[in-house]
């Protein structure tokens, strides 16, 4: 297996950083360009703009942000939200995108999913499942910043997407998301149990421990976002604490 | 310095380009002829066999040929790939600069991504940019053997595979130096300074 992954996660909406909770109560927390150049300077191993902007017109802003941070930012960069079409897969990869994570339109149209991969490669296809527990123990796909119930049983979803071409999956936890006790950890564990692609623990994360137990079940990355940028978390710290527990670690000059 | 870059669509060239203009004009082609009379050429590691070597098509000899006379050039995972006589990601030839086949990993996660140490080094490119670490995304890997030297390594789930190679003067890069952070681009740029100081 690769080193244990580190990858940041932005929120974008309308060329602005913004954090909520529960997929509610937005609010601005800075630029995502300087974010992603300090994160990258902290050690982050890859960098996701997940572009969260409503409105059709507001969509390019992402690529903007995408544009300006890889003229300065050289880790792997991930687009998602937003994107409908190869066109919008093909633009988000124009921007300076190396992979695009496919959201709630692969969802509706799951053809998109292959049009991509078979385009740019399985490698470039990563596939965000929004993950709701379900009163029976399984969960459920949600769509549309999880308001959106659509019956789809996750495991299934998953098994799927890899079918379809994705090379990686996204695996939010949309019960966990902004609360900070940690990933779903039977989630991580039923999805990794059914696919051998690598897949992103997302959704919850609050401690290093919280890191370290989603690659104790499985996970290839975890997923952090608001616990970084809120300062609970630094990205060598979090590093320290994975290879005390024997996991590997990609490190940097200036961190341990 | 004119460094080309073949850019067939398939993906993001964007970083490597940002990198490479800070020691040469870049250009992007999908002109065969264009590419093979820049300083460099480049063969960039986006989209898949099949699609990079029908868009090639019938100048893929020509290119060939240069490759074999001496034409500088950076080719990197998917562009490195193509080198090669064929490979099992696709059913149309390669280049055939060198002799083999690409095989699919062996491994149990597939594709391959993320951050491997990079190690065996004899590779110039890597004493000088002091790059320990190497970003990969990929499914196929290439021969050890055959008329190119493998000058790097990676262990991924115990098989051990060519991180980089030279031939003729062809750097190939198996991991992404355009996204290994700074060692990478202190990499690519080392590459550049050797083959066109």
């Amino acid at each position: 297996m690769p080193s244990a992954r580190l990858i940041v996660c932005l929120d974008v909406r309308d060329g602005r950083t913004v954090k909520g909770t529960q997929f509610e109560d937005l609010v601005e927390i800075g630029d995502p360009v300087a974010m992603a150049a300090a994160y990258e300077a902290d050690g982050a191993d890859e960098l996701v703009f997940l572009d969260i902007t409503a409105s059709t017109e507001g969509r390019s802003t992402v690529l903007d942000v995408a544009e300006r941070t890889a003229a300065s930012v050289f880790i792997p960069l991930v687009i998602g939200g937003g994107i409908r079409t190869l066109d919008d897969a093909r633009a988000a990869l124009n921007a300076g995108a190396d992979k695009v994570c496919l959201t709630s339109p692969a969802v509706e149209r799951p053809e998109l999913i292959g049009e991509v991969a078979a385009a740019f490669g399985a490698q470039c296809t990563v596939a965000n499942l929004d993950a709701a527990r379900t009163e029976s123990g399984s969960w459920e796909v949600r769509t549309r910043m999880a308001t959106g119930r659509t019956g789809l049983d996750v495991v299934d979803w998953a098994v799927e997407c890899v079918e379809r071409g994705a090379g990686e999956l996204l695996v939010t936890s949309v019960d966990r998301d902004g609360t900070r006790s940690g990933y779903d950890l039977e989630l991580l564990k039923a999805v990794r149990d059914a696919v051998s692609v690598p897949i992103i623990a997302s959704g919850g994360a609050g401690t290093a421990a919280h890191v370290i137990e989603a690659f104790e079940v499985g996970a290839d990355a975890a997923l952090l976002a608001g616990a970084l940028h809120d300062g609970t978390l630094r990205i060598d710290d979090v590093k320290s604490a994975m290879l005390d527990a024997g996991l590997r670690v990609r490190t940097t000059a200036g961190s341990s | 310095m004119k460094i080309a870059i073949f850019d067939d669509g398939a993906g993001n060239v964007h970083s490597l380009e940002k990198v490479l203009a800070a020691a040469g004009d870049v250009v992007h082609e999908r002109d065969v002829a264009a590419l093979c009379d820049a300083d460099v050429a480049v063969l960039p590691g986006v989209g898949a066999f099949d699609t990079a070597m029908s868009r090639l098509s019938s100048d893929a000899a020509r290119l060939a040929d240069a490759l074999s006379d001496g034409l500088a050039c950076l080719a990197i995972c998917l562009g490195m790939q193509l080198l090669f006589d064929r490979s099992d990601e696709g059913e149309l030839d390669g280049l055939g600069v060198l002799p083999g086949r690409v095989q699919q990993l062996r491994t149990r996660r597939r594709p391959h991504i993320g951050w491997e140490v990079v190690e065996n080094a004899t590779e110039p490119t890597l004493d000088a940019s002091g790059l320990r670490w190497g970003y990969y995304a990929h499914g196929y890997s290439c021969p050890s053997n055959g008329l190119h030297r493998v000058t790097a390594t990676s262990r991924i789930e115990g098989q051990v595979i060519p991180a980089t190679i030279r031939a003729n003067r062809i750097l190939g890069v198996q991991f992404h130096p355009e996204k290994s952070s700074a060692p990478g681009t202190a990499m690519v740029r080392a590459f550049l300074e050797e083959v066109a100081p």
